[in-house]
């Protein structure tokens, strides 16, 4: 990496005025992209009176945690965090063995069809929310699958968009070779799939689970359309009702949005490499 | 990714009936594998977009048998101001999204690709944060930035310039503006890591080939960078065109589509209709023709840039 190394007796590295300029720019950018969270962190811990002061204050005085102990005596916040933790971890199991398993069908399979199919599926992407949102919820309604738990989960476990991943990924990651040996030793298709590929699969994996559990965690629209009933409540969905209610309650969505924007966070820290890795290994490869 | 298999296959060949039985399961077994993405689109998409064109030929509130008739609703959505402006809006934000974001978030990579750079990384991560965030936390933020009476941004343009009285959110053109900064907010350090992957793809060979021939930092870029990250632009551009087409979090969360209709988008005005009006062959048709409008862009992008195609 070092160029300095590289050419011996060529120009010393030192500080130009243009490198200045980058790390200036990357930093405002940088700032801009983590200022708000900063604010809305600071301004959770202000007293209600206080979050739209003039001046405003970057440092909460006096602070307070009368807003998290509000929302969470008032709000049956946790039940909401429970309801949504829960939907987006079993969507994110379901969605990568699903996906991983098309992926893999179309990325190491010749079959009739295959191309056709292929281009339904990955033209589905295209298919706007908006068209299926109200046939649907009169479905799944009239069919009696309006079990919230059923309808948030099920419908969505297998995107177009992680398929498509996952064979990008399969394509590039497992040799055929392996493939055709692990037949040749007897194993069932399935089987190969199991514990032959999907081990090898492990980044994208990772990413698409990610990717899959955060979707499911922050969405708005089909929860806000689905569930009716308060004790199925996703984060969002009360958030929204709290915030949608009398006077914009800023104190109490401030709160738990920070409190819900936690295990999103501590998601994507842990995780970051893999994602990062995996959510680019389909789309940048030519 | 060392377990390439080296072994000459000349492993004594299973009888043949087994054989035959093992090949017929290897061709079933792809058609198993997709199945589930084929039985859920079908269920859950397919039915509902054809359960959709019928009630948008007819008058629904949700009770009793729905009414046929005919093609009034297209007739009605075509003369309806308010779907006309959430088009509008709709449109405003798409082309905001693809000639704003898209190439911020390249110059970003470009300046991420920079060699050498120190804390690349922690750049990335930081950029890349928002995203991962609910809408309505992202939303929240933003309502308290940009209120128009004590919101942080007039505080601060107060501050440094002295005026500051601007009402962003209740002025009909900056309310929109301000939802597309959200929406350039949230999107491009996502998109920037999809970028800097391609920029990482380039050979070096190629840059410094080209330095060696003269050719200046622009001349590079227009020559070199360019054609070889189209296939990730088609893929993001593509991306960006479907999720801006059918935003709805971004308004809805912010102002609520208003001053007025002003910042109404098109899912927008579907949820109203079928969620706060009751008028659900009316939504139908407004989701049907968002979908052609969508879909038929959608399809022509993605054949256009040759995306999901390989080689």
């Amino acid at each position: 990496m070092s160029t300095a190394v590289e050419t011996p007796g060529g120009r010393r590295p030192r500080i130009r005025p243009a490198r200045i300029g980058l790390y200036a720019v990357l930093t405002a950018l940088a700032l801009i992209a983590f200022t708000p969270l900063v604010w809305a962190l600071s301004s959770s811990f202000k007293d209600r009176s206080d979050i739209f002061s003039f001046p405003p204050r970057l440092w909460p005085d006096p602070a307070t945690l009368e807003n998290y102990s509000n929302l969470l005596a008032d709000q049956p916040f946790w039940r909401w965090m429970l309801v949504s933790t829960g939907v987006a971890l079993v969507s994110m199991i379901a969605t990568v063995f699903f996906c991983s398993l098309a992926g893999y069908g179309f990325a190491k399979y010749e079959f009739r069809g295959k191309r056709i199919l292929f281009d339904i599926m990955f033209s589905s992407l295209a298919i706007p929310f908006a068209v299926i949102v109200v046939p649907l919820f009169i479905l799944v309604a009239k069919l009696g699958l309006a079990h919230p738990l059923f309808a948030l989960i099920v419908p969505w476990v297998a995107p177009a968009f992680g398929i498509f991943m996952m064979r990008q990924y399969t394509e590039q990651a497992i040799p055929d070779e392996l493939i055709h040996a692990a037949r040749i030793d007897g194993c069932s298709e399935f089987r190969i799939f199991w514990s032959v590929v999907l081990p090898l699969l492990r980044p994208a994996v990772g990413a698409l689970g990610v990717w899959s559990f955060l979707n499911a965690y922050n969405t708005l629209l089909w929860p806000l359309v689905i569930v009716s009933e308060p004790e199925y409540y996703t984060v969002p969905l009360g958030l929204q009702a709290l915030f949608g209610a009398e006077g914009r309650q800023y104190d109490l969505v401030l709160a738990g949005s920070i409190l819900a924007a936690i295990p999103a966070i501590v998601v994507f820290i842990l995780l970051r490499k893999q994602l990062v890795s995996g959510l680019t290994a389909g789309a940048v490869k030519s | 990714m060392t377990a390439t298999d080296t072994r000459p296959a000349a492993r004594p060949a299973p009888p043949p009936a087994r054989r035959t039985r093992a090949r017929a399961r290897r061709q079933w077994a792809p058609y198993l594998f997709i199945s589930p993405f084929f039985i859920l689109f079908t269920l859950f998409m397919l039915v509902p977009i054809g359960a959709g064109i019928y009630l948008s030929f007819t008058d629904w509130a949700g009770l009793g048998t729905p009414e046929f008739i005919g093609t009034a609703n297209y007739t009605r959505l075509f003369q309806d101001e308010s779907f006309g402006a959430s088009l509008a809006n709709t449109g405003f934000y798409t082309v905001c999204a693809l000639i704003v974001v898209l190439p911020a978030s390249l110059m970003i990579a470009q300046a991420l690709n920079a060699r050498g750079l120190k804390l690349r990384d922690f750049f990335r991560l930081v950029y890349f944060m928002p995203v991962v965030l609910s809408p309505i936390i992202i939303a929240l933020i933003f309502g308290l930035i940009f209120d128009g009476e004590y919101g942080l941004f007039n505080a601060v343009l107060e501050a440094l310039f002295g005026f500051g009285g601007v009402s962003w959110l209740t002025d009909p053109l900056w309310a929109r503006i301000v939802v597309v900064v959200l929406v350039l907010w949230r999107w491009t350090g996502f998109l920037t890591i999809f970028f800097l992957a391609g920029l990482q793809n380039i050979p070096q060979e190629l840059n410094e080939a080209a330095l060696v021939d003269g050719a200046g930092p622009v001349r590079r870029f227009f020559s070199i960078t360019i054609p070889i990250l189209h296939p990730v632009t088609a893929f993001i551009a593509v991306t960006m065109l479907v999720n801006t087409a059918q935003i709805f979090e971004e308004p809805f969360l912010l102002t609520n589509g208003g001053p007025g209709e002003s910042t109404l988008s098109i899912s927008m005005f579907v949820y109203r209709a079928a969620f706060l009006r009751q008028e659900l062959g009316y939504a139908a048709a407004a989701g049907v023709v968002m979908f052609v409008i969508v879909f038929a862009l959608g399809r022509l992008s993605i054949s256009a840039f040759g995306v999901g195609r390989n080689r």
